[in-house]
């Protein structure tokens, strides 16, 4: 094998830690759930045949695929898988299981509805398969303490796992197009694109008191940072020097939208999650650690 | 484990390593604008590929969308809520009804199918639109609205819902309204201007 191919089967056999996966299938859920509230408060608007749906287009470039609305029952019934996948997954029933089921409805809706569809939407069904693909519910979840409780055995701390190579992988990449997108479009000629985002409906109390209070060139400031963040994401998080000063930049730069762009902010925990999961650095997942083990009971003997 | 399912699984591991190298590079490859993954994959593949170039160019204005109704016992155009129709994120520009202006605006079907549904549920009743529910309309005017974004230290304003007529004419585009024979066949006149 070539040694390039043989680092890279080394470095996917790695073993890491288990927790890094609990900590998406617990986060990414909730953030997802977040996101999907309203829709599913409106399950019959959004996905229904209750409310306005794009008709068959036949091949236009802007209708993904089509699925005509669904019968009111239809649609609340989606929206209740969507609801109790994400449960089971979170709380560690059926984990794998919840997480392929929970995947698959998001697909669907991803599918069904265009004008209700964004990153998040189109993103989370991987995040979630790729949950089901590692070692999810091994540790931190209901089926975890009723296994550990049963046959006494400890639950393995560390695994080889591509599952956990891929969640971190993802975040990186991102960056890494999106990066290239900014400086491919106005990021690198105009001085002030984040500035110009700051002023529609999206803008939140505190996005108003940043600009109202910020002179203008802070703007500019924190445009090169972020398309040096992004462009650069590669390098950050592939050296150990800067991953973790790359870890809080990139958690720090998550929690600005969040609290500047209202409906983003689950974008933002999303995000912050695969970032939490991916680079928390070893030392701070201890406690975590400490916790499950807590958690995991010990058989009573006979 | 026996050998030949350990060789099984070994085959699974490698395949879904295979998959996710493949959707990595389609999401890298998307996102930098390179339109590979576009040319070579179903569009209801590649859909999930787009996540990555977020905000690449700078907004030119803010922009909000509204519609207007053809009372007929008027013969007037006024403004229509639609937000009791497109309850979803009703006052953020994730509100469906901003997004497919956003995305369908110059698709004379889907624009006739929304003019079809504003009409059909105004004309139902029951809700507080802006128009009377004793007054039925014919009809739909839908337009974009272009507010221009502040330069940096002068005072600012919070964004807010303002009627449509408060904005200077240069700040609206009307880009549908029904025809006028639409117009007529609906309220059962003959209308005669649709300005």
């Amino acid at each position: 094998m070539h040694w390039r191919l043989r680092r890279i089967a080394f470095w996917l056999n790695e073993p890491l830690a288990v927790l890094r996966i609990e900590i998406v299938r617990i986060g990414a859920p909730l953030a997802i759930l977040g996101f999907l509230s309203k829709r599913l408060a409106h399950a019959d608007e959004w996905i229904g045949d209750g409310g306005f749906h794009v008709p068959d287009l036949e091949g236009d470039w802007r209708q993904p695929f089509y699925i005509p609305p669904l019968s009111a029952w239809a649609a609340w019934s989606i929206a209740a898988v969507l609801v109790l996948s994400a449960l089971g997954c979170v709380l560690g029933i059926k984990a794998r299981q919840s997480a392929v089921v929970f995947a698959s409805a998001l697909a669907f809706v991803a599918l069904s509805d265009r004008l209700a569809a964004f990153t998040v939407s189109k993103l989370s069904p991987v995040v979630m398969l790729a949950v089901a693909a590692g070692p999810a519910g091994s540790r931190l979840g209901v089926d975890a303490y009723f296994k550990r409780k049963k046959s006494g055995k400890r639950p393995k701390i560390c695994k080889p796992s591509g599952a956990i190579r891929f969640l971190q992988l993802l975040p990186v990449v991102i960056y890494s197009a999106s990066g290239i997108a900014k400086a491919r479009g106005d990021w690198l000629t105009r001085p002030l694109v984040l500035w110009s985002h700051v002023h529609d409906s999206y803008q939140t109390p505190f996005a108003f008191a940043l600009a109202s209070v910020l002179p203008g060139w802070t703007w500019t400031v924190f445009q090169g940072l972020v398309l040096a963040f992004e462009v650069f994401a590669p390098l950050w998080f592939g050296f150990s020097r800067t991953r973790t000063p790359a870890l809080l930049f990139g958690v720090g730069m998550h929690m600005m939208i969040g609290l500047m762009f209202g409906p983003v902010r689950w974008f933002a925990l999303l995000m912050i999650t695969l970032l939490v999961a991916g680079y928390l650095p070893e030392r701070f997942l201890e406690p975590i650690d400490a916790l499950a083990r807590r958690l995991e009971p010990v058989r009573s003997p006979g | 484990m026996s050998p030949r399912t350990a060789a099984w699984r070994a085959r699974g591991r490698l395949a879904l390593e295979i998959l996710a190298a493949i959707y990595l590079a389609g999401v890298w490859l998307d996102g930098t604008g390179t339109g590979i993954p576009e040319r070579v994959l179903p569009r209801a593949l590649s859909y999930f590929l787009q996540v990555a170039a977020l905000f690449p160019t700078a907004a030119v204005a803010s922009i909000d969308y509204r519609a207007e109704g053809f009372v007929c016992q008027e013969g007037q155009w006024r403004e229509l809520d639609t937000r009791p129709y497109f309850p979803i994120d009703a006052n953020d520009k994730e509100n469906r009804f901003s997004r497919v202006m956003h995305f369908f605006r110059d698709n004379r079907k889907t624009m006739n199918a929304l003019d079809a549904y504003l009409v059909e549920r105004h004309d139902a009743g029951g809700n507080e639109d802006g128009i009377a529910a004793d007054r039925s309309i014919g009809g739909v005017r839908l337009s974009s609205l272009r507010i221009p974004i502040p330069p940096p230290g002068s005072v600012l304003e919070r964004p807010s819902r303002r009627p449509l007529a408060s904005y200077p004419e240069e700040q609206r585009k009307i880009f549908y309204h029904t025809t006028r024979s639409k117009l007529s066949e609906r309220c059962g006149t003959d209308v005669e201007s649709t300005k």
